[in-house]
């Protein structure tokens, strides 16, 4: 189950490939999944994937090949039409509606759009991911400007989106989903709407983050960035899982 | 939990100034529905305490014809007395009858100064000791043959007798109708308060469905989710119910001592208990007004 190499058709020489070094426990089990919108078709057809805790993976793919069913089947917004799901030990399909949001609590999120209040603050966008989960004023008071400094955004704290660049914004999200030190972040195209310079700088955070201990999983069609992290890649196309590999390459010919 | 109360309030008050238009519509449905349901209760009340004190001093009055000998009327008095049923009987003369007509009659004087003469008979008041058997007594009455000889009317004993029982008949044929038009309406305006509620709410929803989604993304509970939806709601209706039941205050301050002047014959009255329940009664429906109209959106509109 921990060699996951030579899963169908690496487009990459052999060479390339690194032995794993997968250890901790699973974070992330994906057995037999599959998921259909319309009932002959597969957004996701028969997937088996585990990642481990402390893992930084890239998810690799075309629009429409499945990344964002991904997303969203390990968030539970949606649930498998067959298959098993564990995440963060969780039973996804066993786990009742009401629980859904405590898991949610153990997985940070950042998406392509940042997803800012713009009414408020960076501060206070932060702030209010903790408010709405029942933390202390005194525990915001501390947590907040500690994210912000962690993230490079120590003298923004009282902007407001409109006020702060792209990259700053995501950022920003980056912050507001890791205060809470979650032990899975997933990034569903973190810099699609940013330059390859923000971006790479966004990536480094993350590595940062990853370094940290949270497992990192990032959408993306990024080939740049892909290719440069060397980082485990899992590649989807048509809905199945058709490459996985250490020290991937976005591997695609567009 | 402090703190998430301070939150909730806050959120919903809020979401109420933000909308104001559509919450102050709402308010003021309730307000109608609920200032109508106050008013329906408290004529209710005030029915039941007329049909009350007409109950307990439920009297068969005999009405005696002009020159009606004066033994005979001894006589049907003594046979009354002898009764079981009776307690007392009282002999009105016609002069007494004009003096208590006057009385009654003081708010309009020229009804009295139409009088030519004086046409009221006298009467032999009988009360009774147990009011529950005023049909038996009257019953009993009409088959005596001293009744008909000094009745007002011999031709129909009917008219010649006047018992509270009638007038309680009456009182409740009226009530009932009364009572089915109030559950009409009251029914039709709680379903507008209830869509009205829906609506603002849905509103509500709408103007934060960006909140929702990232509260969502970040965790926070379902039930924190909803609480400031259903709170606002439930502020809506507690606002509606609050004027509701300082109108029907008011009404009742207006209406009531004017009402008691024009039927000074009857017990019109609502008591302070009455009050404190009409009270009680509007705040608790309007509490469900607000949290099945806020449920009824949140169920449809606002997926958790």
């Amino acid at each position: 189950m921990s060699d996951l190499i030579g899963q169908a058709g690496s487009q990459v020489p052999p060479e390339n490939v690194v032995a794993p070094v997968r250890t901790g426990p699973t974070m992330i089990s994906l057995r037999g999944v599959s998921k259909s919108y319309l009932a002959d078709t597969a957004a996701l057809a028969d997937c088996n994937v585990e990642i481990h805790s402390g893992e930084f993976v890239f998810i690799v793919g075309h629009s429409g090949s499945g990344k964002s069913t991904f997303i969203r089947l390990l968030l539970r917004e949606l649930l498998p039409t067959r298959g098993q799901i564990i995440v963060a030990g969780q039973d996804l399909v066993k786990l009742k509606n009401w629980k859904v949001p405590y898991l949610r609590r153990n997985i940070g999120c950042v998406f392509q759009d940042f997803k800012l209040l713009p009414n408020k603050t960076a501060f206070e966008n932060i702030a209010f991911a903790l408010e709405v989960i029942g933390k202390s004023r005194h525990v915001i008071r501390t947590q907040v400007p500690e994210v912000l400094r962690l993230v490079g955004l120590e003298d923004k704290i009282d902007s407001y989106p409109d006020q702060l660049s792209g990259g700053e914004q995501q950022r920003v999200s980056i912050a507001r989903a890791f205060v809470n030190r979650p032990p899975l972040l997933l990034c569903d195209e973190p810099t699609g709407n940013l330059d390859p310079q923000t971006s790479l700088g966004i990536m480094k955070l993350l590595e940062r983050i990853n370094k940290t201990g949270t497992t990192v999983l990032v959408a993306t069609h990024d080939r740049d960035m892909v290719d440069n992290m060397r980082r485990r890649v899992i590649a989807l196309e048509g809905g199945r899982v058709i490459r996985d590999q250490d020290r991937g390459v976005y591997g695609y010919v567009d | 939990m402090s703190i998430n109360m301070g939150y909730f309030v806050r959120e919903s008050v809020q979401n109420f100034r933000r909308n104001w238009v559509m919450s102050l519509g709402a308010v003021i449905t309730i307000y109608l529905s609920l200032l109508l349901v106050g008013v329906f209760i408290a004529t209710g009340f005030v029915v039941n305490s007329v049909v009350q004190s007409v109950e307990d001093k439920v009297t068969v009055q005999i009405f005696l014809k002009d020159g009606a000998a004066t033994e005979d009327v001894n006589a049907l008095q003594a046979a009354l007395l002898k009764d079981p049923l009776v307690k007392g009987v009282d002999y009105t003369s016609k002069d007494d009858a004009l003096k208590k007509f006057k009385e009654d009659m003081k708010q309009s004087p020229e009804i009295i100064d139409q009088l030519e003469g004086n046409p009221l008979p006298a009467s032999l008041d009988v009360t009774l000791k147990e009011p529950k058997t005023v049909e038996q007594m009257v019953a009993k009455i009409k088959k005596m043959p001293l009744f008909l000889t000094v009745a007002d009317r011999p031709d129909s004993p009917e008219e010649s007798l006047k018992y509270g029982q009638q007038i309680v008949n009456k009182l409740f044929a009226f009530t009932r109708v009364i009572r089915v038009i109030e559950v009409v309406f009251v029914l039709m305006l709680g379903i507008v308060s209830l869509i009205f509620i829906n609506n603002t709410i849905r509103l509500a929803i709408y103007a934060r469905r960006k909140e929702i989604g990232i509260m969502r993304l970040v965790g926070a509970s379902n039930w924190f989710i909803r609480t400031p939806f259903l709170l606002e709601g439930v502020l809506q209706a507690l606002i509606g119910a609050s004027l509701a039941i300082l109108s029907v205050i008011g009404l009742q301050a207006a209406i009531m001592p004017r009402l008691r002047d024009a039927l000074p014959f009857l017990a019109v009255t609502l008591s302070g208990g009455a009050t404190a329940q009409i009270a009680l009664s509007l705040i608790l429906a309007g509490v469900f007004i607000g949290i099945g109209g806020s449920w009824l959106a949140m169920t449809r509109y606002l997926k958790v």
